[in-house]
């Protein structure tokens, strides 16, 4: 976990309702979705800028404290047990 | 003393650096000292774990389980480094309206160290008559 770098690649999730015999597993490629969001991020880039030096946020720092804090992601785990239904979400 | 302060001291002594520069000199001694040993300590603890353990009268029992990564709220902390410091006295303000005293400029990397390193040896038990919950580090 320690040095990592980016956010959460893939994400398992496990869902079983109590009147289901199988429950459904996921395997959720995130890279994906961060591969589509970097072109926005990008667009996005100089605005953020704009904004950042109206409203005296430090830019540089702000993009690195965002970006560990999406890589702190990992190893994020979820589990929820009712009797009707179980979750478990998994990040990786 | 260790043998970097010693040193320091004898340059002072000597002549070699000014007052100014041997303070600052051990200042960064003491920050690297303090920093490695609370890393090296504070790794060892991975994981905030929360579990809850609930009994619903009308939806039955409910057990929560999550884990959340030490990295994550060392990355939450080092996002309140980049509030302005406007900022910064409008949260303390707001705080401050609803009674709770606490100054989020206290809330620094080497605070959230010595929390985690306190964490280790805490476990937070709320028990009552349908709830249970445990709150722990791993």
């Amino acid at each position: 976990m320690k040095g990592e770098i980016l956010p959460p690649l893939t994400a398992t999730v496990h869902v079983k309702p109590a009147s289901w015999r199988f429950g459904i597993r996921l395997w959720l490629p995130l890279f994906l979705f961060w591969l589509l969001l970097l072109p926005l991020v990008v667009l996005a880039l100089p605005f953020l800028f704009a904004a950042a030096l109206f409203f005296g946020v430090r830019f540089w720092s702000s993009i690195r404290a965002v970006l560990a804090l999406l890589a702190g992601f990992h190893g994020t785990s979820v589990e929820v047990e009712r009797p009707s239904a179980r979750v478990f979400i998994n990040l990786h | 003393m260790n043998d970097n302060r010693r040193q320091i001291l004898d340059m002072l002594a000597n002549g070699k650096i000014t007052a100014e520069e041997a303070e600052r000199l051990i200042a960064a001694l003491e920050r690297n000292g303090v920093g490695a040993t609370a890393m090296s300590e504070s790794d060892k603890v991975k994981y905030l774990r929360v579990l809850v353990d609930t009994k619903d009268p009308l939806d039955g029992p409910t057990k929560v389980n999550v884990r959340v990564p030490m990295q994550l709220l060392r990355a939450g902390v080092r996002l309140t480094g980049v509030i302005p410091a406007s900022a910064r006295e409008e949260v303390n303000n707001a705080l401050r309206k609803e009674g709770i005293a606490f100054d989020i400029n206290n809330v620094t990397p080497q605070n959230l160290e010595e929390l985690i390193e306190h964490l280790r040896e805490l476990t937070v038990d709320v028990d009552n008559e349908n709830t249970k919950v445990r709150v722990f580090c791993e």
